[in-house]
């Protein structure tokens, strides 16, 4: 105390006029009124005006629901609820931001480790040195403000990304408006998309194109982030653009993929099936740039792989595409995925062939047909609500009628 | 990923051993810088190495074929084969850089 009384005395500009005050809200707890009064006239003298005391434990709780101090100076050993006790109980309530700093007579080194065991945030000996305590009080403020902005930023940024995932999903067609370019086509259609949490660059359509034809697209950009969602919207107006030449799927997709060669920066591009059903002959004739293999699920039980060899869109302004065909018995379905349900770099073991799929799809298919098959599949597929996070996922199955 | 610069005569070998993914964006830079620092005029991006490759990859191949045409260099691609060579057939690649 006397040591203390010292060091206050010797503190540079103790007219507080010169200090730059903080407003930050101090709760000082010690069951000494002397050593609360002492400690309390060192923030003061420091700047520190907005300072509220506890003479206990059951006290300091009280206090800290009441008036939701920035940091707490925390004595050991007070009746009726100690330190140790309280830290736990701060710790648990109010989680790991908040900090707590502990002044303390204690001198063993075992005692000392369990002031921060029980979540204390720093340490100061009493006496205490008055410039030492104030760094520190300094310290743990300055940082409980840079960690509150940085969460405030994070809120804000996860908001943001939740605002574009909303208008990304909102790009999709309603299963209603699927079934009707669909049905009068002669093809029922389940289809599911889900934006991964980094947001990711996936967009599918169906589009109308006369009264017994209509063009399914699926595409995947490369990349993650704000970057692929805003380049899916742009992709999404291209498409929307690009009115000639969609019942020829070979040359609407050398078109978009032109288009986007101009859109996207040189490492970025993307991958696409485009492909235009004819409900007359039951036929579609298709075009890909490296998207993942079609399955064709054949009613009869075998299965087909499509060739989804192509360039890559985005990556040349002279592109062609081969108008491959294939023709649909009633019954038989034409199952489009992202590489997501395949692809799995992290855990390379876990990746699925197109046989594997396939199976997974034709189970998915014998309880309900195509009611809930992407939520069948997607339960087969991913072990964990995780992985099927990491990357945006589109199904579409097609029935040919 | 690490990779393995050597240069001989007119021609530059970078070797990519492991997987080159999202994760390696950072280190690819250092190949790419190599495209302008190196003398040679021909770079061998040789895969023989290189087990897995994703599109965040292949982007990173687009890169460096892109700085060494604006610096009058040419890239081709070595030693495809595995994964590498299913993803090369499958994206035609080839088409942009030559495959050798």
């Amino acid at each position: 105390m006397q040591a203390a009384r010292q060091n206050l005395e010797e503190l540079p500009g103790e007219d507080i006029g010169h200090v730059p005050s903080d407003d930050a809200r101090i709760l000082v707890v010690d069951d000494l009124k002397s050593s609360r009064m002492m400690i309390g006239a060192v923030l003061a003298a420091a700047g520190f005006t907005n300072l509220d005391y506890a003479g206990d434990g059951i006290e300091a709780l009280e206090k800290i629901r009441e008036i939701k101090p920035d940091l707490l100076v925390l004595d050991i050993v007070m009746p009726r609820m100690d330190g140790f006790d309280v830290c736990r109980k701060v710790r648990q309530e109010l989680g790991h931001d908040f900090p707590i700093l502990v002044q303390s007579g204690i001198t063993n080194a075992d005692e000392r480790v369990r002031v921060f065991d029980e979540g204390a945030t720093d340490l100061v000996s009493k006496p205490i040195n008055a410039a030492e305590l104030i760094s520190r009080v300094r310290v743990h403020v300055e940082h409980r403000r840079l960690l509150a902005d940085l969460r405030q930023y994070q809120r804000r940024m996860e908001d943001e990304l939740r605002t574009a995932e909303a208008m990304q999903v909102s790009l999709m067609k309603s299963d209603e408006d699927v079934a009707a370019i669909a049905e009068p086509r002669g093809a029922r259609i389940a289809s599911h998309y889900q934006p991964s949490n980094q947001l990711g660059g996936d967009l599918w359509q169906i589009i109308p194109i006369d009264d017994d034809c209509f063009g399914l697209l699926m595409v995947d950009l490369s990349g993650h982030g704000v970057t692929a969602a805003i380049n899916a919207f742009r992709l999404h107006m291209l498409i929307e653009s690009l009115t000639d030449d969609r019942g020829n799927p070979a040359r609407w997709l050398a078109t978009l993929a032109e288009r986007l060669y101009q859109l996207l920066p040189v490492e970025h591009f993307a991958t696409g099936f485009y492909g235009v059903y004819d409900r007359r002959n039951r036929s579609m004739v298709y075009a890909s740039g490296a998207a993942p293999t079609a399955l064709v699920l054949r009613n009869d039980g075998r299965n087909e792989e499509l060739d989804p060899s192509g360039l890559l869109l985005g990556v040349s302004d002279d592109v062609s595409y081969d108008a491959r065909t294939v023709v649909f018995e009633p019954g038989d379905r034409l199952f489009l995925y992202s590489d997501a349900l395949t692809e799995d770099f992290k855990n390379v073991e876990n990746s699925l062939s197109e046989t594997d799929l396939a199976n997974i799809a034709r189970q998915a298919l014998l309880d309900d047909g195509l009611d809930g098959f992407p939520d069948r599949v997607k339960a087969q597929v991913f072990a964990t609500p995780e992985d099927e996070m990491r990357d945006d996922i589109t199904l579409i199955l097609m029935e040919a009628r | 990923m690490d990779y393995r610069i050597d240069t001989s005569d007119n021609c530059t070998t970078v070797k990519i051993q492991g997987v080159l993914t999202f994760d390696d964006h950072e280190k690819f830079k250092g190949v790419v810088q190599s495209i302008s620092t190196e003398q040679a005029e021909e770079i061998v991006i040789n895969l023989a190495e290189t087990k897995m490759i994703d599109s965040a990859g292949i982007g990173m191949l687009l890169l460096a074929n892109d700085k060494a045409i604006k610096a009058g260099k040419t890239v081709k691609l070595a030693g495809v084969s595995g994964h590498v060579a299913k993803v090369v057939e499958l994206s035609k690649i080839d088409q942009l850089i030559p495959v050798i």
